[in-house]
């Protein structure tokens, strides 16, 4: 059995994931201080792609990075093709999860007791300070919850990813894309076994999430 | 703390805000699509000739009949168009076509998909149908005859000239139809007859799509540096075709039609595979490339 889509889905659901985090914790930060307008029109942008079709952030992407397009060309002037490349894949991945971490990051934040951060400024810290020592650490659970989706989310990209990253063995593949090629292909065995590998990486992530709000639980009581 | 991801949902529903401004956004990005890229209007027109086409035939007699073929997705473009011509002719039928993959189309008929007619663009999975008595062999001919060509994107960047050049440098990533898919079947043929499957394999080089509409426009749309199609895909996408599967290097490519066996509508189906052999209809096949088997 060839490893390579687990190590590629690895990697993809790592990348964005960490990109994902940073990003949808300051969207989320600071779309909630935007006047109303504007917020729950950037809310609808920000969470579109949950709701979408991963065919339609496909579509998007490809009508934005491909080789024919005029961001695509603008790239490739720099010798930066897109489509088709392992992390082609990442940006299908990142913007398909980028709601789950903005929806949950938002959600903790506006939970988040405010006399808190006002007790820091009175104490004379930074509001970087404040951002990252104390509101972060008490909506830890939260961000860690959005975060653990995330990286489920993304590691089970199909859509999005078929349509620009395709399907090549060795350098696109993804556990998600060889399964659908496997059982394509009538090599049902093998795509049985991926689909053992997928099932255990989700069950391990679900239960880490259900851990978090275990003891999430425990500490609001 | 709405930590569960449920609550957060919830709360997010609550926002009577974004219900407004999701209308007036999709109502947005429905205009901005209406002036898009060629591959949504191609994607588009097929559906648009069925809705169409019900449209007449239900207006012109009381008693339509619907007809589900199945074809191969090389036939897109000239079934959409004979389906066009045939409503002059049989007003009652009604055409519903789904266009896929003929690995795919024999699968789905095989799980019971409904379906009066099959096109297959191999011999192979019309031969495991007729082995699974899933269609009437009586019905069965052999209907029309492509080529297997490699198609470059416009400018052929990568500079590939014939089959023997998807072997060397020149070529980073050459776009195929997978297994399943006839084209990539006969794709195999030809690199395992020139002796460069196994480099290809070993260098990752290929990209393998799931019908030869995803190969045609993975190569449109230079995502590969070639690919391997028939004639008649890369005509009707207008790609620049720089070589051509000889006798030699690749069977002949013919696709047979038959009913299937579980017909409710035999008479308009075998009606309609009589039109598919017509002069008619073979105009229209022929203006793409295609070869009527005589």
């Amino acid at each position: 059995m060839d490893w390579y889509p687990l190590y590629n889905s690895l990697r993809i659901a790592a990348i964005a994931c960490v990109a994902v985090f940073f990003t949808g914790i300051f969207a989320a930060y600071y779309v909630a201080k935007l006047p109303r307008l504007v917020k729950g029109l950037l809310d609808v942008v920000l969470t579109l792609p949950m709701v979408l079709p991963p065919t339609v952030v496909g579509y998007f992407l490809l009508l934005l990075f491909g080789v024919k397009r005029p961001f695509g060309i603008f790239l490739a002037r720099f010798g930066i093709k897109v489509p088709m490349t392992w992390w082609s894949a990442v940006f299908a991945a990142a913007v398909v999860s980028f709601p789950l971490m903005y929806r949950t990051a938002r959600g903790a934040f506006e939970a988040f007791d405010e006399d808190l951060a006002d007790a820091g400024r009175t104490l004379g810290l930074s509001n970087i300070y404040i951002f990252w020592r104390v509101r972060m650490p008490v909506c830890r659970q939260g961000i860690l919850a959005g975060t653990v989706l995330t990286f489920a989310r993304a590691l089970g990209e199909y859509g999005a990813t078929s349509m620009i990253a395709g399907y090549t063995p060795g350098r696109t593949a993804t556990i998600s894309t060889t399964v659908y090629q496997l059982w394509r292909t009538d090599n049902e065995a093998l795509a049985c076994r991926w689909v053992l590998v997928n099932l255990a990486i989700s069950a391990v992530v679900l239960l880490v999430v259900n851990m978090l709000e275990q003891k999430q639980k425990g500490k609001t009581r | 703390m709405p930590l569960n991801f449920l609550e957060v949902w919830n709360n997010m529903k609550r926002r009577a805000l974004i219900l407004g401004s999701l209308a007036l956004s999709a109502s947005l990005l429905l205009s901005a699509c209406g002036g898009s890229a060629a591959s949504s209007q191609a994607a588009s027109t097929s559906s648009e000739a069925v809705a169409s086409s019900a449209a007449a035939s239900s207006e012109a007699s009381g008693e339509s009949v619907q007809l589900t073929v199945f074809a191969a997705a090389s036939l897109t473009e000239t079934l959409n168009e004979i389906a066009e011509q045939y409503k002059t002719v049989a007003p009652n039928v009604e055409l519903v076509f789904n266009f896929d993959s003929s690995g795919t189309l024999k699968t789905q008929i095989e799980e019971g998909a409904d379906c009066d007619l099959f096109l297959s663009a191999a011999q192979k999975q019309m031969n495991a149908l007729q082995d699974e008595n899933l269609i009437n062999t009586d019905t069965r001919v052999d209907l029309l005859e492509n080529k297997v060509v490699l198609a470059v994107p416009e400018g052929n960047p990568a500079d590939i000239q014939s089959f023997e050049d998807i072997g060397t440098d020149q070529c980073k990533l050459i776009a195929l139809g997978n297994e399943d898919v006839p084209v990539g079947s006969y794709s195999v043929e030809i690199l395992t007859n020139l002796g460069i499957l196994d480099e290809l394999e070993s260098g990752n080089k290929i990209t393998y799509g799931s019908n030869v509409k995803e190969v045609t426009t993975q190569v449109k749309e230079a995502a590969a540096d070639c690919g391997i199609v028939y004639a008649t895909d890369a005509f009707s996408a207008g790609l620049e075709t720089v070589d051509q599967a000889t006798a030699e290097e690749c069977r002949q490519v013919i696709y047979p039609a038959a009913l299937t066996a579980s017909t409710e509508h035999a008479d308009e189906a075998q009606a309609f595979l009589d039109y598919l052999a017509t002069d008619d209809a073979a105009a229209i096949f022929e203006s793409v490339g295609f070869a009527m088997v005589k």
